[in-house]
């Protein structure tokens, strides 16, 4: 029978409905942008230019330190991903040690005890 | 087909016409069109596409001789109708062949900077309109190209002191006369209207224009154009000035704004970016925690089964 920990269930429905929500939210706005700024109107081809110039324009020296930290964060957060892979596998050596102890044992009692 | 026969009336590609040649020649007129079209060999049919130009020989009389005056010829000089089509074709010739960056020097030397894209022609007639003896200032080749369109014959190298004697030889006795006498009356216009707005600022010039044209007072003017059309031209340049100068003001207040503008998205652009990362810190910030707590839970629950 699976064992179910209500604790990590919430945890992954939870972070499963919020990355497809995002993710959909995201990928249509990018998609609309995409479409307006594509268009062969003089005005969105001026418009179109003028963005490109923007980010051509935009420092990246006024936002590198939290640039920093968001990709200190982001190894941070897989380390702990990987952390949780450990735990979990050393959870299941012990729950397996545990087992082959309870279905073992009283049988090597028993074999002792009739010899 | 050629540019020049697709477009007969382009003033740079300008060809004399066969009758007009043997005329200037001295030849017998040429044989009329009927004549040439019998004496060339049998061709299929040509239609005719677009009706051909209006030539110089069909004009009336006077507006051959309003052409002649724009081109800088004196009309009356040509005793018969056919002399007169002769020299506008000749002149027409020469200004065709003329140095257009020369032109363009004469004009922006008399303060009056060339249209963009003028023909040849149109050039030339701006600078047959210039009346002017004073030639401080004009270049060389300026020098060249106003003599030739003032009827002087030129090779092209002379020197610039020849080139102004010839030029002031060549103006006729009752000219000067004329000239000293409008000299004499922009002296006294220019003292009754004192110094300083004899010889104004102009503050809408153009940049070019002032940087390499003479500066006329309203004395040279008058002597130039007479009283009327000094007074006229001062009170144009004038004007202009004023409009030029409004005209420059709203330009720079169009781009105090534009570049407002442009500062406003740069710091909106900047702002939602910061924005955005912060956010995204947040997100990180929060997802670490609880990974943390869940890296604990999991440990203690393993570690300290129920």
């Amino acid at each position: 029978m699976p064992r179910i920990d209500f604790f990590d269930f919430f945890r992954y429905a939870l972070g499963t409905v919020v990355t497809i929500y995002a993710t959909i939210v995201t990928l249509q706005s990018v998609w609309g942008w995409y479409v307006w700024l594509a268009g062969s109107d003089k005005y969105i081809s001026l418009v179109r230019r003028y963005v490109v110039v923007h980010g051509l324009r935009l420092r990246i020296r006024a936002f590198w330190g939290d640039v920093l930290i968001c990709i200190l964060l982001t190894i941070t957060f897989f380390i702990l991903w990987h952390a949780h892979h450990l735990i979990y596998d050393l959870g299941n050596s012990l729950a397996d040690l545990k087992t082959v102890r309870n279905t073992h044992e009283p049988r090597l009692i028993q074999s002792n005890q009739s010899r | 087909m050629s540019r020049g026969s697709s477009n007969p009336t382009n003033p740079d590609e300008l060809k004399l016409l066969p009758d007009a040649l043997h005329a200037t020649a001295g030849l017998p007129a040429a044989p009329s069109s009927a004549a040439l079209t019998s004496s060339l060999p049998a061709s299929p049919q040509i239609t005719a596409t677009t009706p051909p130009a209006r030539q110089l020989v069909d004009r009336p009389q006077e507006e051959l001789e309003i052409i002649a005056e724009d081109l800088g010829l004196k009309p009356r000089l040509y005793k018969t109708r056919q002399q007169l089509i002769s020299a506008i074709h000749a002149r027409r010739q020469l200004i065709a062949g003329m140095n257009r960056e020369a032109m363009v020097d004469v004009l922006r030397w008399a303060n009056r900077p060339p249209p963009p894209g003028a023909s040849k022609e149109t050039l030339a007639h701006e600078i047959v309109s210039l009346r002017t003896m004073r030639f401080e200032g004009l270049t060389q080749r300026g020098l060249v190209v106003l003599a030739a369109l003032r009827g002087l014959e030129v090779k092209g190298d002379e020197p610039i002191p020849l080139l102004v004697r010839r030029l002031k030889r060549q103006e006729s006795f009752f000219s000067k006369i004329n000239r000293k006498r409008r000299t004499l009356l922009g002296a006294v216009v220019s003292n009754f209207i004192g110094p300083a707005a004899a010889s104004p600022s102009r503050p809408g010039a153009p940049s070019d224009a002032t940087a390499e044209g003479r500066s006329l007072s309203i004395k040279h003017e008058i002597e130039e154009a007479g009283l009327f059309g000094g007074l006229a031209g001062r009170i144009k340049k004038s004007a202009d000035g004023y409009v030029n100068q409004k005209l420059d003001e709203i330009e720079a207040r169009i781009d105090r704004k534009l570049d407002e503008i442009d500062r406003r998205l740069a710091e909106w652009r900047d702002k939602e970016i910061a924005n955005r990362i912060l956010i995204l810190k947040i997100t990180l910030w929060a997802s670490v925690i609880v990974g943390l707590f869940s890296l604990v839970y999991s440990y203690i629950q393993i570690h300290f089964p129920r």
